[in-house]
């Protein structure tokens, strides 16, 4: 099949799904009136609430959604073949993902902008916010691991990149300094901060920059990744995050749309086999794959994007459908791009995702008659920096949970570096003993179980508002039945080579490995506990409301 | 519904959309984010200075007497502001 279908099917199911289904709900379901006043309008206060234009807003929702894992995601998910990941996307979006990033928007919206947490306490119970904050504080761990270990992969396979990231640090400080200090046009500064990357990716083109042998070399980038994200989380955030993040986003763009542009140029066929098998390794299509793509289709961290930052902006509640729906849409087509590319590699081509990721890059740089290794050094710079810029920002809110979470029964959590230095020594641990696989899949199942979670908040809420929820319900029920599916396979097989010492293929597995295996299974064991406790008063809290419901039109 | 309208008139309506879509994606988290540190600073002296509105007496009422009519038009956001329920999911966005 022509790889330029998989966008054209996403701009097709974009264009029904916003205008027929996401409308309709937003119409007639959850009634959307432009003349009630928004949090943002109420208690505009300049900092959290500021009524915000719409196209704003739409652009901050996909900047702060989209990040390594739509792109990931996919790539991760081609060993089933594209068709599995393809249809996921696709459907996943439709039905689910827009209805969790809208609902999880507009309850907020009418909760006068309460986060998560709050709404979790009055709509469920006052023990589910603390689990939740604790389940919050595990997820953002899992993505901590599983990013540095992308970062690590992306530098230790691609030597002739690490530099470039490095200096990516350096311009970031200087564009910091010159924006805030310097009072230099912004224009001017991001120019410089640009060429000095691409200077330092130019020069490190010339030389391979690795230490040692290979396993060496991976750890020198681990600890890499962590001291850049232990100055994200402890410098002000608009001396390093931000500049960063800013810079960023120009270098990404930039190969984003070589990427698009090569496609549509070439519009090459997919070479990658449809499907595989219903079971690759050791890893069943459902539920995995469902795990496995979680932005792109559907992700938790939407929600917690919707309800805290745009559910406070939102400068009337007609703009939820095409804020928040809309850059879960626009999301979809990103992760079809990345599976385009991905999908166009030869189908023996093997690797980790940045190297299949560079491999599609490298074809369509070719495509365009540039020099293919271009191509082959900027797919790991593009993986790299997309998962290095949310390590650091997650890291740095990692210190701010545990100071939340224990400052009060540990003082010492309140200090920024010591809550910053365990968030880095947990997250070590996990990688250097972990196997990225797990830790893949155990962040994909955090993400859905926060999924879940937002949806069952939606579901009751909307229950409690005597409104239609079932366009919540049922995609609740089945992200919580398949999340917890994968966490249980993946504990099963964590905690079975942890207790034999042995890998599932019968080999005697390094103590180092066994250890990861407790680790993670421990932390599955703990997500399953969290959730099955936060469904409980969940179902408890939806049939309390019911109840209220059906009393009253008995009274009636 | 207003502002949509105002909005029509300002700018034309596609180019306009997408210099704000970039502006989004580029720096809107960065100006947010100065703004909450200012905000953050702000609220912090306010605080200091006319904490006993909220049963916590800092400076003497004399000062803060003094200062009153500078802070007048910030105090119900910032009694809002400092009142209001907060986890740390309210930094994640």
């Amino acid at each position: 099949m022509n790889s330029v279908v998989l966008p054209v099917l996403g701009a097709v199911v974009y264009i029904v799904g916003m205008r027929v289904y996401a409308s309709y709900i937003d119409r007639k379901v959850i009634g959307a009136d432009p003349k009630r006043a928004t949090p943002a309008r109420m208690y505009a206060d300049g900092v959290d609430f500021m009524p915000t234009s719409r196209s704003i807003l739409f652009g901050y929702q996909f900047k702060s959604i989209a990040g390594a894992a739509p792109v990931l995601g996919p790539i991760i998910a081609i060993k089933w073949g594209w068709l599995p990941g393809l249809v996921w996307i696709l459907l996943g979006t439709f039905f689910i993902g827009w209805v969790q990033d809208y609902t999880s928007a507009m309850v907020s919206v009418r909760n006068d902008g309460k986060t998560f947490g709050g709404i979790s306490f009055s709509f469920i119970s006052p023990r589910a916010r603390t689990i939740l904050m604790t389940f919050i504080y595990l997820y953002l761990l899992l993505i901590a691991a599983a990013f540095t270990n992308i970062v690590a992969n992306a530098l230790a396979n691609a030597p002739r990149i690490p530099l470039a990231i490095a200096m990516l640090g350096v311009a970031g400080v200087i564009v910091g300094y010159l924006i805030y200090h310097g009072r230099m046009h912004l224009a001017v500064v991001t120019v410089i901060g640009l060429a000095l990357f691409y200077v330092a990716l130019v020069l490190n083109g010339q030389f391979d920059l690795k230490f040692g042998s290979a396993h060496t070399n991976w750890l020198v980038w681990v600890v890499f990744a962590l001291v850049f994200s232990l100055f994200g989380s402890l410098l002000p955030i608009w001396s390093f995050v931000q500049p960063i993040n800013y810079l960023s986003f120009y270098i990404v763009l930039i190969g984003m749309a070589i990427a698009v542009l090569g496609l549509v140029v070439k519009h090459p066929a997919m070479q990658r086999p449809m499907l595989t098998g219903f079971t690759v390794g050791n890893m069943p299509l459902w539920p995995m794959l469902f795990v496995t793509i979680a932005c792109g289709a559907i992700s938790g961290w939407h929600g917690i994007v919707s309800s805290t930052g745009t559910s406070r902006q939102l400068r009337s509640e007609t703009d939820a459908r095409p804020v928040a729906a809309g850059a879960m849409f626009m999301e979809m087509i990103l992760a079809l791009i990345a599976l385009a590319i991905v999908g166009i590699t030869a189908a023996g081509t093997t690797g980790s995702p940045d190297q299949l990721f560079a491999s599609g890059l490298g074809s369509i740089f070719g495509f365009l008659h540039l020099p293919e290794k271009w191509g082959l050094a900027y797919g790991p710079v593009l993986i790299a920096i997309l998962a290095i810029t949310i390590l650091h920002l997650v890291v740095r809110f990692m210190r701010i949970a545990a100071n939340e979470l224990m400052g009060r029964v540990l003082p010492v959590m309140r200090v920024p570096a010591i809550g910053t230095v365990v968030a880095l020594i947990l997250t070590f641990v996990l990688v250097i003993t972990g196997t990225f696989n797990y830790i893949w899949v155990l962040f994909g199942s955090a993400n859905q179980l926060m999924a879940s979670l937002a949806l069952m908040i939606g579901s009751i809420w909307l229950v409690s508002e005597k409104k239609k929820a079932g366009f919540a319900l049922v995609p609740m029920v089945f992200m919580y039945i398949t999340t917890m599916a994968a966490i249980i396979l993946t504990c099963k097989q964590l905690l079975q080579q942890a207790f034999t010492g042995l890998s599932l293929a019968g080999q005697k597995l390094p103590a180092g490995q066994v250890a990861g295996n407790w680790i993670a299974g421990t932390i599955g064991v703990v997500l399953f506990v969290a959730a099955l406790v936060l469904a409980y008063d969940g179902v408890g809290a939806l049939l309390r409301f019911r109840r209220a419901e059906t009393t009253e039109k008995g009274v009636a | 519904m207003g502002d949509d309208k105002k909005d029509k008139k300002k700018g034309f309506g596609l180019g306009k959309n997408l210099k704000e879509f970039v502006y989004g994606m580029a720096a809107h988290d960065t100006a947010r984010f100065a703004l909450k540190t200012r905000g953050s600073m702000e609220h912090l002296f306010i605080l200091i200075t006319m904490g006993d509105m909220l049963g916590i007496p800092i400076l003497p009422p004399y000062y803060s007497l003094r200062l009153l009519p500078y802070v007048v038009p910030q105090i119900s956001t910032w009694k809002r502001r400092m009142l209001r329920e907060k986890d740390f999911t309210d930094t994640l966005a």
